[in-house]
């Protein structure tokens, strides 16, 4: 099952900035959202992570564009210019709630149907709309492979090398992680990049470009609420009670699928994909990128796209 | 403030050539760290505890209690211990509650590890040997067991050495955050916050132990023997509660045992330490960076002398014995 793809050839990083932005209402939200390629061209939704921000797509999007895709890349809830329409709603970050943001996304778009493509929360995010809303999708390309949460087994420890990469996840538990965050979100985030990217040398520059995204006034809301939601600490929203009793399931994910690790991945190290087979009912491939971190499209963006490229031709 | 540790090493030097505990000390210079266990353990029933301990010394020398820390064991002063008895201290070196052969003697009594108790249990041990004065020596909790003695009953005390100075918490603080390079390495005291941290402590106490071994430790070169010689006393039946709920409590959520209440409202102000104090920071901890002592000079309100030993990390006095016990003698002859 698995694959490996050829070493990377030496690319030099794009500096440009993914602009100008498109707004949208779509459900609870009013999305920032960049957009490239032909209108008419099949659609693939590029979906971040944290704490990253769209230039982790900087330069897979143009590669797709010139290829013929729509490329569509959302800032997530609480990231970049995307706002909550009503003050009221809960400043969610679980799940079901960015899987259900991506579809009210191509619903507000009037995309009827896409390759879904992310990492982190982005493939977290891809992942819930291809497993629940598979009509709506051409094929999904997640690194890490599946990972939708199951949080009835949040509280089995992992090997304690793993958790200590997750240092994060337990500091935010507290009150005064989510202070921490809020006074120090820069610092965490390069932190994050450093450790989770180990063989990624990015600059000053690149760095900067995207972490004005967390000045976003519902991050810390959102970022918080996500870690504590995943281990069963915090309710969820109850406008995604029925998404998400669906998504305790742990549905499988019958699309055609393309799931990439890198090698250097600090945070979940490069499997097999084996662990995660049965999850995967449809055609999938799995594949291992050299070098590559936590950050697969920005770091390995030729192979990220390929992947892409492979289910839009399929 | 500031001293060097090479002046430590001198003032020992000068003061066992001179003659003072009438016994010399031949073991400056390279040492190698022992393989030795400290036995036998002797047992005595001490307030809510049966505590286990090591004893060396003539029984009618100044007394040393060494008080060891999280997640080591007494043998953290294998090579201290020694050094001690031949200068003629009579050296305790009690397993802290939840560690080793230390018992709870009562199964309702709750298995709680906050500051306040673990100090309290120093002034236990010291009653139940009729030991009026000591000189209180630790690291990590054992450095915070002694100064929770120190600051509230100081006529017990003769001296204090702690390793990273004033370690009495400020629970009000608790949520006020430290720069993140600092929260990383607190990963476990948060990890333990979740139940998920409890049953991973559960399962995999000495993998966790290992790892923080040795990223408090980068410079520390122990091998599988030294590290199994201490990891056992993990094994204790109270080691998971006492460890999650010391964790817990310090972050203000886990109740306190109400058995403590007053002492813990006395700590919560935060008390001074008026008896003489050498504080002693290892110039490579990974999870307390060395300092110059200047940032806790107020809660000493007697003579104190801070020490950055060079090459130690958090474990000094398994890391760098001559330099702890040199700092415990000058504290004992006063």
């Amino acid at each position: 099952m698995t694959e490996k793809t050829a070493a990377a050839a030496p690319h030099a990083p794009s500096s440009k900035r993914l602009e100008p932005l498109r707004q949208v209402d779509a459900g609870v939200l009013s999305i920032a959202y960049y957009e490239a390629g032909p209108a008419d061209g099949p659609a693939v939704m590029l979906m971040h992570g944290f704490p990253y921000d769209i230039h982790s797509y900087v330069d897979v999007a143009p590669q797709l564009a010139a290829q013929g895709c729509r490329v569509i890349v959302p800032y997530l809830r609480g990231y970049g210019r995307t706002r909550f329409r009503d003050s009221a709603t809960p400043r969610s970050g679980e799940q079901a709630a960015i899987g259900a943001d991506m579809m009210a996304l191509m619903d507000a778009l009037g995309i009827r149907r896409a390759v879904f493509a992310g990492y982190d929360w982005g493939g977290r995010a891809a992942c819930v709309g291809a497993a629940l809303w598979p009509e709506r999708c051409i094929g999904l390309v997640c690194v890490n492979s599946y990972l939708i949460q199951d949080i009835a087994n949040a509280m089995a420890p992992l090997r304690p090398k793993r958790e200590v990469a997750l240092w994060y996840q337990y500091y935010f538990q507290l009150e005064r992680g989510r202070a921490g965050l809020a006074a120090n979100r820069r610092e965490i985030a390069r932190i994050l990049w450093t450790e989770w990217s180990p063989n990624w040398p990015f600059d000053d520059a690149c760095f900067e470009r995207t972490v004005v995204a967390h000045d976003n006034p519902d991050y810390v809301d959102v970022v918080i609420h996500s870690y504590r939601h995943r281990f069963g600490l915090a309710d969820g929203d109850p406008h995604y009670a029925d998404i998400q009793r669906r998504l305790a399931a742990l549905p499988p994910i019958t699309v055609p699928t393309i799931t990439l690790d890198g090698a250097g991945d600090g945070v979940a190290p490069a499997t097999d994909g084996t662990a995660s087979a049965a999850k995967f009912t449809g055609r999938r491939v799995h594949r291992v990128v050299p070098r590559a971190g936590h950050n697969l499209p920005q770091e390995a963006p030729e192979a990220f796209a390929a992947a892409v490229m492979e289910l839009i031709k399929a | 403030m500031s001293d060097s540790i090479d002046r430590g090493r001198r003032l020992l030097l000068g003061a066992a050539l001179s003659g003072i505990a009438g016994r010399t000390f031949a073991q400056a210079e390279p040492l190698v760290p022992s393989s030795r266990r400290m036995e036998t353990l002797k047992h005595v029933d001490a307030g809510v505890l049966n505590i286990a301990y090591y004893e060396e010394g003539p029984a009618d020398g100044p007394v040393a209690i060494l008080l060891h820390g999280f997640p080591y064991d007494i043998h953290s002063y294998v090579d201290v211990a020694p050094q001690m008895a031949a200068q003629g201290c009579r050296v305790i070196v009690p397993y802290l509650r939840g560690f080793g052969a230390t018992r709870f003697r009562d199964s309702a009594t709750l298995r709680s590890g906050e500051q306040a108790a673990i100090g309290a249990d120093v002034i236990a041990l010291m009653d139940a040997l009729g030991i009026r004065r000591a000189v209180l020596a630790g690291h990590n909790w054992g450095g915070r067991a002694a100064c929770v003695a120190a600051a509230l009953w100081p006529e017990r005390c003769r001296g204090m050495v702690t390793v990273n100075s004033y370690l009495i918490q400020d629970l009000s603080r608790a949520m006020v955050p430290l720069s993140p390079r600092y929260e990383v390495a607190l990963w476990y005291e948060y990890y333990f916050q979740l139940e998920r941290g409890r049953a991973g402590l559960a399962a995999n106490r000495r993998e966790i132990a290992r790892l923080l071994w040795e990223e408090w430790s980068p410079q520390w070169d122990f091998n599988d023997t030294t590290f199994d010689r201490s990891a056992a006393a993990h094994d204790n039946p109270d080691y998971v509660d006492v460890v999650i709920h010391s964790y817990r409590h310090r972050f203000g959520l886990a109740a306190g045992d109400l058995c403590y209440a007053e002492p813990q409202r006395r700590l919560a102000s935060l008390p001074p330490i008026s008896v003489p104090s050498v504080t002693l920071d290892g110039d490579k901890d990974g999870v307390l960076p060395a300092g110059d002592g200047s940032a806790s000079a107020s809660k000493f309100t007697g003579r104190r002398i801070h020490r950055v030993v060079p090459g130690a990390g958090h474990n000094v006095p398994q890391e760098a014995p001559e330099a702890f016990a040199a700092a415990v003698m000058e504290l004992v002859r006063g």
